[in-house]
């Protein structure tokens, strides 16, 4: 009876166990007949690391993002479904996730690839304008008396131009950009507190070429006159309607304005006579030919800028303002007066005498004749 | 008979029992993690992308290996330990070069800082020497201007290699140089045309 019972629990756990053992089998039949994600995943993975390659964080930043976003999702997916009972998973979503993350980490690599290509020319068109902006400055403005804060924005625009050339040739696309809108800032600051000056300084313009044509019309009795145009930096002697010699002509570094009182260091405009010649021995300089600065108008300019409050009250209207020698130093020296090389003064001085006019403008030429109809 | 049955299908059982127990690398996956981790403070990500790119690539590549793994009836992790032994080993690799990296940047920066510091004195030399003549002072101004904004790049960039911008300052002398080179240049050029003249 008790052999009969042992018997029995044997047989009970032998069908236990053969069918433990058969559903086993055939659980690993259906798992391994069910698609995992592994080569789904794999493709993303490889999509991502060449979308990373193409630089897809910088350029498609969104779409790269998203496609990590994916993948991690179908990471996520798949760990959870892995927990569940082995009959029980399903790599639907983790498929799905693996295969979006793909399309994305595709899309992201070819847009990064555009955008990159299209900033890299971009700033190289960039380079081309900044360049021209450069070179506007280097023909127009170079040479004005322009304020510390205006030369320094033109150098600090250079420096900023070469480090973004550098990230440029580099492949730091955005680094390049940041760098050039830099550099676009500064030359355009320079550029428009230049040309501001330039355009203000031309304001009289009018009032000078009717100053020169006076000066022309006089000299046609035969008399000489002088001419000064100071933004050509040349001093003309007028006869019979002619200019008849002309001199290259160094003035104050102030001399992009009208002379208002003493120190200012610049050149007055306006009409003057010679009222004395001085001979070597009678100045340092050579040879020079004395004005009659301050004329009338100067004098009633003057006291309205004082009354108004525009000068100090101790200042005065300045004097001795001369044409004279020791010039040709190729800059801007004088403090206010107009300096010749010794050998042009020695001409001038013979052919002038006391008396003769002396006319100095701003420019006898239009601003578009002097920027050569550059656009500025 | 039956009884050696019995025997060799409980030791299935018990087999399938354990096999099906394995348990997933954690302790190589936390190594692994802690090692990329490591290595991108250490700026790997930086100065050796590449190489750190492919450490994070390995490092997706295991956890892919796990899931394979997990997924199966018999969850076998040699090939994921070995990926994660790769990225561990390959993480000391590339923390090494990523410092070897920063040292060899470092002394590029400090040699062009020398360089660059050497040539703005050169450079303030050479305007004293240089003629005055066609374009003149204005033009000297600007140079001098010019050597002035480099010598502030060179201060800038001291600033930047105190707060470890290695890169940032990297290029930044290196646009210094050239600026200064450009300017070397350009008054050798005057001075010679001057001597020429003579």
């Amino acid at each position: 009876m008790v052999f009969g019972k042992k018997k029995k629990i044997k047989w009970i756990i032998v069908i236990l166990l053969s069918v433990v053992f058969i559903a086993t089998i055939a659980s690993i039949i259906i798992v391994s007949q069910k698609d995992l994600p592994t080569e789904d995943l794999r493709l993303a993975r490889e999509a991502i690391s060449l979308a990373k390659e193409a630089e897809a964080n910088l350029y498609s930043e969104k779409l790269y993002k998203e496609s990590l976003q994916m993948y991690d999702s179908a990471m996520v997916n798949w760990s959870r479904e892995n927990n569940r009972f082995i009959l029980f998973r399903d790599y639907t979503r983790v498929i799905n996730f693996a295969k979006k993350s793909k399309k994305k980490a595709d899309d992201s690599k070819e847009e990064s690839i555009k955008k990159a290509d299209n900033l890299s020319k971009n700033v190289e068109a960039a380079f081309v304008s900044l360049g021209k902006k450069i070179e506007l400055y280097n023909k127009l403005f170079k040479d004005l008396p322009l304020s510390k804060s205006i030369f320094d924005a033109h150098n600090k625009s250079k420096m900023f131009l070469s480090e973004s050339k550098i990230a440029h040739q580099t492949g730091k696309l955005k680094e390049a950009e940041v760098l050039f809108k830099k550099a676009d800032i500064y030359i355009n600051h320079a550029n428009t507190a230049a040309s501001q000056m330039l355009r203000g300084y031309f304001n009289d313009y009018s009032k000078w070429k009717n100053l020169a044509n006076d000066a022309i019309a006089a000299s046609r009795g035969g008399n000489k006159v002088i001419l000064v145009d100071k933004v050509a930096h040349v001093l003309y002697v007028y006869q019979a309607g002619k200019a008849i010699r002309s001199f290259e002509a160094e003035f104050g570094p102030n001399w992009m304005a009208h002379k208002e009182r003493n120190g200012d260091k610049a050149t007055p405009e306006g009409n003057y006579r010679i009222t004395k010649k001085k001979e070597r021995g009678n100045t340092i300089y050579h040879k020079a030919l004395l004005l009659d600065y301050p004329n009338e108008d100067d004098r009633r300019q003057f006291a309205i800028k004082k009354k108004k409050g525009l000068l100090q009250r101790s200042a005065g209207i300045g004097s001795l303002i001369e044409i004279h020698g020791n010039g040709g130093k190729g800059f801007n020296w004088t403090s206010g007066c107009v300096g010749l090389r010794d050998r042009d003064i020695d001409e001038l001085y013979r052919l002038v005498s006391s008396g003769t006019l002396v006319t100095i403008v701003g420019s006898i030429e239009p601003l578009s004749v002097v920027t050569k109809g550059l656009d500025f | 008979m039956k009884s050696k049955l019995i025997i060799a299908i409980a030791a299935m059982g018990v087999a399938v029992l354990f096999s099906s127990c394995a348990k997933v690398p954690q302790a190589e996956v936390d190594a692994a993690t802690a090692a990329i981790q490591e290595v991108k403070d250490a700026g790997a990500d930086l100065y050796v992308p590449e190489a750190y790119n492919a450490l994070v690539d390995s490092m997706k590549a295991a956890n892919e290996k796990i899931e394979v793994a997990k997924a199966k009836w018999f969850p076998n992790y040699t090939k994921a330990k070995a990926t994660l032994a790769w990225v561990s080993q390959n993480a000391v690799d590339t923390k090494a070069k990523s410092e070897a990296r920063k040292v060899e940047l470092k002394a590029e920066v400090e040699a062009m800082i020398v360089e660059v510091k050497a040539l703005v004195e050169e450079n303030k030399a050479l305007i004293a020497k240089a003629p005055k003549g066609k374009e003149g002072r204005e033009a000297l101004e600007a140079i001098k201007s010019d050597v002035a904004v480099a010598e502030t790049t060179v201060t800038e960039v001291e600033a930047l290699l105190a707060n470890g911008d290695l890169i940032g300052s990297n290029d930044k002398i290196k646009a210094a140089k050239e600026k200064a080179t450009a300017i070397k240049a350009e008054l050798e050029e005057a001075i010679a045309k001057k001597g020429g003249k003579k």
